[in-house]
């Protein structure tokens, strides 16, 4: 089964992993995408910048408007993700959990839809 | 057929051969399979321009020999470099596996190979290495797919996929086994797994929907081919006989399983006219011998069912009761939940849907979770008349399921309960 990794971030926990402290939480990163590459579990991943990039679109009187900055203030934004190939949703969610972000700030682990179907 | 499509059926019956007679050879399984892959790559750009040799067996296991001894070579050559200062011995003394490949490979053509085939699947499904692993290594050393055909079949990177199968090469290099294994149970639980890996294989493909590229799809049929492969190696397994014929009479179902659409059709709703009637056929005649003659299986159990589904020429004359007596037979051999909640819906329809809700009821702690437990006691509760219920219960099933089909099909199931 395929799972992505939410990985959300707040203010200071992206600020954590740039900080000189920063360089231990990088090399706990590196050494869970080298074990779950190295087992074939690695699908893909990627970073998001700061939300301060962000442009949203918002329906105003029935017509889409584009304005800068994220949908809402809130206390953690999506800053990125995992894509991930597990025998066991208990190994996704183990994976989750070793994350270094973990100890800062939430992650969600959440099955993705597939293709395929059985007749029912 | 064209000069290529030949050529490539060609190489995937070689592959397997080829390979399992270099590591009977030599050992050193993931070195041979590298050089045997080379050597179906040199193949599949050259035959269809200058022709097929004349013992293409021959001469792949020329070429993949010739490989082996380039690696070996260029490992030795790197070694020696390496301890260079320390090496009294000159490099070409290290050189010496391999040396008489060429002539070995020609006697190797006069050698049987059936048990060689037999060997490499048995290798595959090494009992260390994950389903997905024992999966992808099967179709490459024997099934002979690329690995790109293979990322692409299961979706992934192809990168994923490479990586699944040094990683399952590196395993099976470390636990260091025997490549031939003798008679026994362990042996025996081995060509169990065989089977569980095709049926797996199977199983993929035929799920896959039907707007999805060829390359998932085909891996039914190369399921089936490998299957039949197995069945020619052991011609007296009933349970190899009985995977053949359960994979035959699903895969029959096909065309109908899905609507111009894409969306799911249930079995008893499917256009029984498009059903392979040659599949079909051939399913019945194997479940048939395999029942009369060999002890009794879970595979031949389920392709009984199959079976029995497929001889029905309307669903309304489907006979449950046969069908319920099979599914008793499986609980006994293979229980697991999957067999009591299918094992639920035959007994609805017999007995009534009460009877098949009360069956469903001893499930709830092993299938809690289960989409597929909530869909079935929709469908019980629909039949019972307990439409509120019904509907709820179909959306929950479409809320639970991870599959796009599936959930498309609940909901159309809830809109339609009146």
């Amino acid at each position: 089964m395929k799972y992505m990794i939410l990985i959300y971030d707040n203010a200071q926990s992206r600020e954590q992993f740039h900080s000189e402290e920063g360089a231990a939480l990088m090399a706990e990163v590196n050494a869970i995408m080298a074990e779950i590459t190295e087992s074939g579990e690695m699908i893909g991943g990627e970073a998001l910048a700061d939300p301060s990039n962000t442009k949203t679109i918002r329906l105003q009187g029935g017509v889409p408007v584009v304005t800068d900055g994220p949908l809402a203030e809130a206390k953690e934004h999506f800053g990125g993700y995992l894509l991930v190939e597990c025998e066991t949703p208990e190994r996704a969610a183990e994976i989750a959990r070793r994350w270094p972000s973990a100890r800062f700030t939430p992650l969600e682990v959440r099955p993705l839809m597939s293709p395929d179907g059985a007749e029912m | 057929m064209s000069t290529d499509a030949r050529v490539e059926d060609r190489l995937r019956a070689l592959a397997p051969q080829v390979l399992g007679a270099l590591v009977r050879r030599h050992g050193q399984f993931d070195a041979c399979e590298d050089a045997v892959q080379e050597a179906l790559i040199a193949a599949a750009a050259q035959w269809p321009q200058e022709g097929v040799p004349d013992n293409p067996r021959a001469w792949l296991l020329t070429v993949a020999g010739r490989r082996l001894t380039d690696a070996w070579r260029s490992d030795s050559a790197r070694r020696a470099r390496e301890d260079s200062a320390l090496a009294a011995e000159p490099a070409d003394a290290r050189v010496a596996p391999g040396a008489d490949l060429e002539l070995e490979a020609l006697d190797a053509d006069t050698s049987p190979d059936e048990d060689d085939t037999l060997s490499l699947l048995l290798h595959c499904c090494h009992p260390e290495l994950s389903a997905p692993s024992q999966i992808a290594l099967t179709l490459r050393a024997v099934g002979g797919l690329t690995t790109a055909e293979i990322a692409s079949a299961f979706l992934v990177p192809e990168a994923t996929m490479a990586q699944r199968i040094s990683r399952a090469k590196a395993r099976i290099r470390a636990t260091g086994t025997v490549f031939a294994l003798g008679p026994g149970h362990d042996r025996e639980e081995r060509l169990r797994t065989v089977l569980h890996v095709l049926y797996l294989v199977f199983n993929e493909g035929y799920t896959a929907s039907s707007g999805q590229e060829l390359a998932r799809t085909d891996l039914t049929a190369e399921a089936i081919r490998l299957t039949r492969a197995v069945r020619g190696l052991l011609p007296d397994d009933g349970e190899v006989e009985g995977l053949l014929a359960l994979m035959l009479l699903t895969d029959a179902r096909r065309a109908a399983r899905t609507a111009a659409d894409g969306s799911l059709v249930p079995l008893a709703e499917q256009d029984r006219g498009r059903w392979n009637a040659q599949e079909i056929a051939e399913g019945v005649a194997l479940i048939t011998d395999a029942l009369a003659r060999a002890p009794l299986g879970p595979y031949q159990v389920q392709a009984a069912i199959a079976a029995v589904h497929a001889e029905a020429a309307e669903a309304s004359e489907t006979d449950w009761p046969q069908i319920v007596a099979l599914y008793r037979v499986l609980e006994r051999i293979a229980p697991n939940p999957m067999v009591t909640l299918n094992h639920a819906v035959a007994v609805a329809m017999v007995d009534g849907p009460q009877a098949g809700l009360a069956l469903l009821a001893t499930l709830d702690g092993a299938l809690a979770e289960s989409h597929r437990l909530v869909a079935v006691r929709a469908h019980l509760l629909e039949l019972a008349g307990d439409e509120d219920a019904a509907r709820d219960a179909y959306r929950e099933a479409a809320r639970r399921t991870t599959s796009l089909p599936e959930r498309r099909h609940l909901e159309g199931r809830a809109a339609k309960v009146v």
